[in-house]
């Protein structure tokens, strides 16, 4: 009888762990949220024999999270500068990516499979540039760790079975004082696949905002250092900007 | 047609002024200079030439005048060593010049685009279909086929209106003038002429009407596929040959009607993207075979590899025609493939080729390509050609070549 009364008070605990976890990434998301949100990036991508190769690219997004749509546009190097991707996200399933290149004049839709795949060479794969709606995932409680002297919940997600992802697992530490995330671990099959740091945190239009990302592919042992410029939110945009159809009016 | 020489200055003025009162946030420009070395291990009975070089500097330019409208222009300049570049200073527009120009108007548009419409009006470059290697419902699409299995794209001078969503796009194309496809010199290894016959090419006879085609495209949350219509002109040629004065033998190229009924999906299954593509050709041109064509292909992304094979057929339902020049029949009936592999953030090698199922053609290319620094890339590449004379690719089995190429794009 006790038995059953520990269990189902541990089983009780377990589920008010997973509604805590579940809460504070909700509330890191709504903390998060904007109508729409512009930056100029710039990339260092340093292989794992220290060659370091240079890219920018331009980013839009409207809306946040499941329901937001995104272009992402290289302007840097010369070579693949018009190169765009489209991310359509979606609040029940897997975001839908086409990329367009100018220099074939085609767009070319991401097929789930290949999303594992390294999206132009940087250490960011398809997957990575997709929002994770918090609906997707099923999360737990892992504990507390401080990261640069910021004490985080460290917290545990997979993907619901709707969702189809490369990773299995990942855990993200997230800001007890200001609920943003800091770090990302990306797991396939318990190992870890990628690292995602988030740093220079600053307040932007009210909104908590790395102003650097740094992503670590410990497969290849490369990284690619992103850093966030010009970022302003709530930008006027429109939903008709963000189709297959305007990807291909690309400058 | 060509236009005046003092059209030339005309639309260089039009480009600098663009470049210049455009400077800012809302204007884009890229090009590239790039120079290619082409090195061919055997002579062909009618070119004995075993190397050339060639440069090209292409420049495009890009404006946002308003949140609705945008402006695009852009220019091919070149040379070469073996004349298949003309030495006119002259600028191009219709493309329809036997040899590729020295200056050409590669695009030159305006695009207007509100909610769910977009109207491009200008010369523009129009891609149909979602096959990789062979698309045959890219009616609106001529080739450089200059150097037959190295060919890139044309534009064309048209009106493009698309209205639609994200799931749904119609897309209506209206061309008024006819630009053919770039065929081999007649007097180059690309033609395949037999040694010690003389030919005369006389002007070739350009279909005087425009070409309409639409399109509707459907986005699903699984799969992509498109019905498209065409009607127009084949830019591809059928020859006429008379022999007026012996030996000389006279050849023109003429354009048959063409009208087409298309299909193309993409369809993720098991692991792979599937993509297939057909297009059924009439004409009412009486020397013109009525045919289909179609292409079904694997897609797939793993890791630092792509890999894309396929297969691609054709179906004579008429047979018409006696002599042509269709490379992308020339490809059918034939197992086609391409992959790649990125070895590291400035280094990728490719792979690409066709064998034909009876064995009498193949041609692959490999192609290992480097970027050096923030503005330069090398590649080097070899094609082999082997196969039949009486194959499409096998006549071309003299042609084999290296290339090496430098390009500095900005």
């Amino acid at each position: 009888m006790n038995r059953r009364v520990v269990g189902l008070a541990l089983a009780a605990l377990s589920v008010a762990a997973a509604e805590d976890a579940r809460q504070i990434v909700a509330e890191s998301q709504r903390r998060g949220r904007a109508d729409s949100q512009r930056y100029e990036g710039s990339l260092e991508v340093v292989s794992a024999n220290n060659k370091v190769s240079k890219k920018h690219w331009q980013s839009d997004r409207l809306g946040s999270y499941g329901n937001s749509k995104a272009i992402i546009r290289f302007t840097e190097p010369a070579e693949v500068k018009g190169v765009a991707l489209l991310v359509v996200n979606h609040p029940e399933r897997s975001s839908d990516q086409w990329m367009w290149t100018p220099a074939i004049g085609r767009d070319r839709r991401i097929a789930q499979q290949d999303r594992s795949t390294r999206f132009f060479g940087t250490d960011f794969s398809f997957e990575d540039l997709e929002e994770r709606d918090v609906d997707q995932f099923d999360y737990s409680m892992q504990g507390e760790e401080s990261i640069d002297g910021a004490l985080c919940w460290r917290i545990e997600s997979r993907p619901k079975q709707s969702k189809s992802s490369q990773y299995t697992s990942s855990r993200v530490w997230i800001r007890k004082d200001n609920y943003v995330p800091v770090q990302y671990e990306n797991y396939a099959k318990d190992k870890l696949v990628r690292r995602l740091v988030e740093r220079d945190i600053e307040n932007i239009q009210g909104i908590w905002t790395a102003r650097l990302l740094e992503m670590t592919d410990l497969g290849r042992k490369s990284r690619t250092i992103l850093k966030l410029e010009n970022v302003k939110y709530n930008v006027p945009m429109q939903a008709d900007d963000f189709t297959v159809q305007a990807l291909r009016r690309a400058m | 047609m060509r236009v005046l020489a003092h059209r030339v200055l005309g639309a260089g003025c039009w480009v600098l002024g663009f470049a210049a009162a455009a400077f800012g946030q809302d204007f884009t420009q890229r090009g590239f200079l790039e120079t290619d070395f082409v090195g061919y291990p055997q002579s062909a009975p009618n070119d004995s030439g075993l190397a050339l070089g060639e440069a090209l500097f292409q420049y495009e330019a890009f404006y946002k005048l308003s949140a609705n409208w945008q402006l695009a222009g852009g220019i091919d300049a070149r040379t070469d060593t073996h004349q298949q570049v003309d030495r006119l200073w002259e600028l191009s527009w219709e493309d329809r010049e036997r040899r590729r120009p020295s200056f050409e108007v590669r695009q030159l548009n305006a695009t207007y685009a509100k909610k769910k419409l977009t109207v491009v009006l200008g010369k523009q470059f129009i891609r149909w279909g979602k096959a990789d290697i062979l698309t045959p419902t890219d009616r609106f699409a001529p080739r450089d086929y200059l150097t037959v299995v190295d060919s890139d794209f044309l534009a064309i001078t048209a009106v493009r209106a698309t209205y639609g969503g994200q799931s749904n796009t119609i897309d209506v194309v209206w061309a008024p003038l006819f630009t053919p496809s770039r065929v081999p010199l007649l007097d180059q290894r690309w033609s395949n002429v037999p040694a010690g016959i003389a030919l005369a090419e006389l002007p070739p006879s350009f279909p005087g009407g425009s070409q309409f085609g639409a399109r509707w495209n459907h986005i699903g949350s699984v799969a992509e596929y498109s019905l498209s219509f065409y009607d127009g002109f084949n830019n591809l040629p059928l020859f006429n040959f008379a022999e007026p004065q012996p030996p000389i033998v006279e050849v023109q190229r003429y354009y048959p009607q063409m009208r087409m009924y298309g299909g193309d999906a993409a369809i993720p299954w098991k692991g792979v993207t599937v993509k297939a593509e057909a297009a059924y050709f009439t004409s009412t041109t009486k020397t013109e075979d009525e045919y289909a064509l179609y292409v079904v292909q694997l897609e797939r992304q793993a890791g630092e590899w792509f890999f894309i094979g396929g297969y691609a057929g054709q179906v004579v339902t008429e047979h018409r025609s006696v002599f042509d020049f269709a490379p992308d029949r020339g490809l059918t009936s034939a197992v086609l493939g391409r992959a790649g592999y990125t070895i590291d953030t400035n280094r990728s090698v490719a792979m690409e080729m066709a064998l034909r199922q009876n064995g009498k053609g193949e041609w692959a290319t490999l192609e290992y390509s480097q970027a050096l620094g923030g503005h330069w890339r090398a590649t080097a590449s070899f094609t082999l050609i082997r196969g039949d004379q009486s194959d499409f690719l096998g006549q071309y089995r003299r042609n084999s070549h290296g290339v090496l190429a430098l390009r500095y794009s900005f």
